[in-house]
């Protein structure tokens, strides 16, 4: 297996290289997911411009990925920043303040939102395509020229320490912090997107940090532009051309540290008797990969051993009664990240059985695999599942988005589908060996008790 | 000759009979889209929590839950979602105050095989006794625990409408209460499905790429359903409050105070005036919209929370979608302002050295800013330039709400709900003919702050003392912290001052211990 920490840098510098896809290509590969060409157009300051015609008539779907997002948090004091800084782009430029902007946003009648996860912030429009010309002009001014005050930059603070606190009711979010900052003790994925809650209380004493972050991410090379739906790729990159031809490529490049590899089992324990027991058990996986088959394998595995229709779901959730709920799976990100079973309890008592029960499917896929039958009919329903999903310009560009940040290319989609149809039997043996191992895993758990039950 | 044509006649009419199904008590609504990979059915029943008989809340979501969660036409639960499996077919219910729909979908090229599992969960569910222990399990557990720590926004919307409706058949959870779910059982619920899921309140819409006969199908099966006579029960309207009624939950280590405050409303989509009421709240708190007046001066110009809208009808999940889900029509209605959680004084106190002295947290600024803010409007009315950049903005808008064959078939048949065919052309037409006097003339009618009421879903250590500046309308004088306020500009720190004494006609205010709250109608 390649490492993949490489295999990130390799695609990083093809992209900052603006080589990755050549000038402008139209790619027909032999199996496509996606039943829609995707057209990619690399302007010469680097910026990806992608459009995908989609039978929606009057609708278009206007996406930009900023492929930056909590990851990029490496310096002290700053968890949550990417995500803040997502609040500071709707605060105005010279050309429009921010009542201009949002006088202009209001007359697009469109959707139009943004939000930040651990790799990437995503802006998103979705709305009447004859409105694009306006949408490309408001999004290009902001990301070019954003010029908010000092005190609007504090103020701003509050809005994320809301957030915070409307998310803080539910305890899977307290746990979630918790877990992450356990099970990774370097890596940037140890925080929440959110941040911690005393550097988002200390957020508006970083207003010039602020401008480095901006003048850090927000350029061509981090950048990608999506269209989805009534438009045409010329018209789409004649309007990138026009709004953002003239924005300058810069030349930062986030050193995220790795994180060392695990040596044993940990456990973190959140007591909260105000929902049912609760744990999570969380094994370091791999990063996304749309070449290796690490990732493909474990989201078939997941869907077969952990899902609705799963023999332990039959038997703990139909069957038993002791789980009120059992799924599991990995999350693709940029960096190797965790594969998580989340389970939610009837009684605590059955904490250690149902644990053991999890345990015993896995070693049982460990020595065992899974049945030949059963991988063809995931495989089946992972694309049928896809294919009936994509039914709106907002589905499709939200789809491309996720893939995009992921490795910068929207082809992954369409890639990774080819690798689930290629997983083999043998591949789910050694990824179930090569992942789900107890030095691998941390588990975090949720009861009304001081201590929790594992440790 | 006579006989021949008689004969042709009545052979005709089996050959029609035998094509034509037996005709349910409504249209079907057809949404026909040959180039769709699936097929989308919709199957409402005219029943919701409005028709749980007294003492059995929650029983109409118990049946429709084991019916979708439950095995069907002699096959277990497990097996069916096994054959669904492969084909990545779905379906699932969703359980309103007056409506319960079905919705299931399917690739088009299973649409075949996939039938007769549609069929069965409508027709032939098995009730079975170890499908209802599970499907309660989770019932009971949500209106134990969930419905109270999972998200407090959403826990003080639920607070808010026990108290608009309470003694009516619209105030408790869909899901029920505490009581009121442990003393269901499996015969309750077998016959509560004989009475409320019958060929008398159903409804069926067909979107995507279906054949005409799996259509005809389906209608004839529907029309097996039992022939009970039903009659829709009314739904409760809203109770007049006597002046600003509060209800502070007060709740152990909750981070913030959540807010929804509302009142009873006369129109809903059925009537042409709700058009013009819809500017009027668009321009006011558009939900999660940046641009609407609510949002403007509580989160971004004073950055007191996530966000701040208002409402004329029920929204559905608000803090999960973006636009409006179908699937929720309802004929009792009513307005309201979602406050989204603010700052309690623990955490400021603990956040700023310069709060230290403080006794409450922004909750009473807030409700004071958002209600004047509706007197205001209520006063000068809508500006003809917000007039028309609204009307302009929600004409594009409200495409918006149906995009997939699914959305699309939704917003159809909750139209006929409403005595319409076609609700968001129909609201297209309306805006486009609305005048200015119109929305100006509307929202006085509709909007007054006099009588509402309040919901507070708040932290134990801040109940008393926001119980207290409320009853005696103490002035609330906004907290900010010295970063903020040193750079506050002069008209805002102005409009703080009126803000912090602008008087409230509160009469009530009762602080309820979280596990009091939701004890039946």
């Amino acid at each position: 297996m390649m490492n993949r920490l490489n295999l990130a840098a390799a695609a990083l510098a093809l992209l900052l290289t603006g080589a990755a896809y050549g000038a402008a290509t139209d790619s027909p590969e032999p199996t496509r997911i996606l039943p829609y060409p995707i057209h990619q157009h690399v302007l010469d300051n680097g910026l990806n411009v992608v459009t995908v015609p989609f039978d929606s008539p009057g609708l278009a779907a206007f996406y930009i990925v900023t492929r930056v997002g909590a990851r990029n948090e490496v310096e002290e004091g700053v968890t949550g920043f990417a995500h803040f800084f997502e609040h500071m782009m709707f605060r105005g430029t010279d050309r429009y303040s921010k009542a201009e902007y949002s006088d202009a946003l209001k007359s697009t009648g469109a959707a139009a939102n943004a939000n930040t996860s651990q790799d990437r912030t995503e802006y998103h429009m979705t709305g009447n395509a004859e409105m694009l010309d306006l949408m490309f002009e408001l999004e290009a001014d902001r990301f070019m020229n954003l010029n908010y005050s000092e005190h609007d930059f504090k103020t701003e603070a509050g809005a994320v320490k809301g957030e915070y606190t409307k998310n803080f009711a539910s305890p899977y979010s307290r746990i979630s912090e918790k877990l992450l900052e356990t099970a990774f003790t370097t890596h940037t994925y140890g925080h929440t997107t959110m941040g911690y809650f005393e550097d988002i209380v200390n957020m508006p004493n970083q207003f010039e940090y602020s401008r480095k972050f901006f003048d850090r991410y927000y350029r061509p090379e981090y950048n990608t532009i999506l269209v989805v739906g009534d438009v045409t790729p010329q018209r789409v990159n004649a309007l990138a051309e026009k709004y953002f031809g003239a924005w300058e490529r810069g030349d930062y490049v986030s050193e995220v540290p790795p994180e060392p590899p695990q040596q044993e089992t940990r456990f973190t324990h959140l007591q909260d008797g105000s929902i049912p027991p609760y744990f999570s058990m969380n094994y370091k996986g791999p990063a996304f990969s749309d070449q290796e088959m690490d990732m493909p394998a474990l989201d078939v595995l997941s869907s077969i051993v952990f899902s609705n229709t799963s023999d332990l779901y039959k038997k703990l959730v139909l069957e038993e009664q002791k789980v009120r709920f059992i799924g599991g799976g990995a999350g693709d990100s940029r960096d190797p990240n965790l594969f998580s079973i989340q389970v939610s309890m009837v009684d605590k008592a059955d904490m250690g059985y149902v644990r053991a029960e999890i345990e015993k499917a896995i070693a049982k896929v460990q020595t065992e695999g899974v049945d030949a039958s059963e991988l063809q009919r995931t495989k089946s329903h992972l694309k049928y599942r896809f294919a009936m999903q994509m039914d709106t310009p907002d589905a499709i560009a939200g789809s491309l988005s996720h893939y995009i940040q992921l490795t910068g290319d929207p082809e992954s989609i369409n890639r990774l589908y080819a690798l689930y149809d290629a997983v083999s039997q043998e591949d789910i043996l050694e990824v179930a060996n090569a992942y789900l191992q107890a030095d691998r895993l941390t588990i975090a758990t949720i009861t009304e008790d001081a201590k929790g039950p594992f440790e | 000759m006579k006989h021949i044509m008689h004969t042709l006649r009545i052979v005709a009419g089996l050959a029609l009979a035998a094509a034509a199904p037996v005709a349910l008590a409504t249209e079907t609504v057809e949404l026909k889209l040959e180039n769709s990979n699936k097929v989308v059915f919709k199957v409402r029943f005219d029943n919701g929590s409005v028709a749980d008989p007294e003492g059995k809340e929650g029983l109409t979501y118990a049946t429709a839950t084991l019916m979708a969660q439950g095995g069907a036409g002699g096959v277990a639960y497990a097996d069916i979602q096994d054959a669904l499996y492969p084909w990545a077919a779905a379906y699932a219910v969703n359980v309103d105050k007056q409506v319960t729909t079905f919705t299931f979908q399917v690739p088009a090229d299973k649409a075949q095989e996939f039938y007769p599992i549609v069929r069965n969960v409508l027709l032939a569910p098995n009730f079975d006794e170890q499908d209802f222990r599970r499907v309660m399990q989770q019932q009971q557990n949500y209106v134990d625990q969930v419905v109270r720590a999972s998200s407090d926004e959403d826990y003080s919307k639920f607070a808010l409408e026990h108290q608009l409706f309470r003694g009516g058949n619209m105030a408790h959870l869909v899901q029920g209460t505490s009581q009121s779910v442990q003393g269901i059982t499996l015969d309750e619920v077998k016959a509560h499905y004989r009475r409320a899921f019958t060929r008398n309140n159903v409804a069926l819409g067909a979107a995507g790429n279906y054949g005409q006969e799996m259509l005809e199908q389906l209608q004839a099966a529907l029309a097996t359903l039992p022939d009970t006579a039903w009659v829709a029960p009314e739904p409760s309207r809203a109770n007049p409050p006597n002046g600003i009624e509060v209800e502070i939950i007060a709740k152990e280590g909750a981070f913030g105070s959540a807010i929804f405050t509302g009142a009873q409303l006369g129109i809903t989509r059925a009537d042409d005036e709700f058009a013009a009421l819809l500017i009027a709240n668009s321009w006011m708190g558009e939900h999660r919209k940046s641009y609407s007046r609510l949002y403007q001066k509580i989160r971004e110009t004073r950055s007191m929370n996530y966000g701040d809208y208002s409402y004329i009808e029920w929204y559905d999940q608000g803090g999960s979608y973006q636009l409006p889900p179908s699937g929720v029509p309802r004929a009792s209605n009513y307005w309201s302002i979602w406050i989204r959680p603010v700052q309690i004084a623990a955490q400021l106190q603990a956040q700023y050295p310069e709060l230290a002295d403080i006794t409450t947290g922004h909750a009473h600024f807030a409700l004071r800013l958002a209600i004047r803010e509706f007197d205001l409007l209520i006063e000068n009315g809508l500006s003809e330039a917000d007039f028309e950049a609204t009307r302009t903005f929600l004409r594009s808008y409200i495409k918006l709400y149906a995009q997939s064959p699914s959305q699309q078939l939704g917003w159809l048949m909750d139209s006929r709900v409403y005595g319409r065919k076609d609700y968001l052309a129909e609201l297209d037409a309306l805006l486009a003919r609305a005048t200015l006097e119109e929305v100006n003339a509307a929202l006085r009618k509709h909007w007054q702050t006099d009588n509402m009421y309040v919901s507070i879903v708040t932290d134990v250590s801040e109940a008393p003392d926001l119980a207290g500046s409320l009853i005696s309308n103490a002035p609330s004088p906004m907290s900010y912290s010295n970063l903020v306020k040193s750079g506050l500009p002069e008209d805002v720190l102005a409009e703080d001052e009126a803000v912090a004494t602008y008087p409230l006609n509160v009469r009530k205010v009762t602080i309820v211990d979280s596990s009091d709250t939701f004890p039946g109608r």
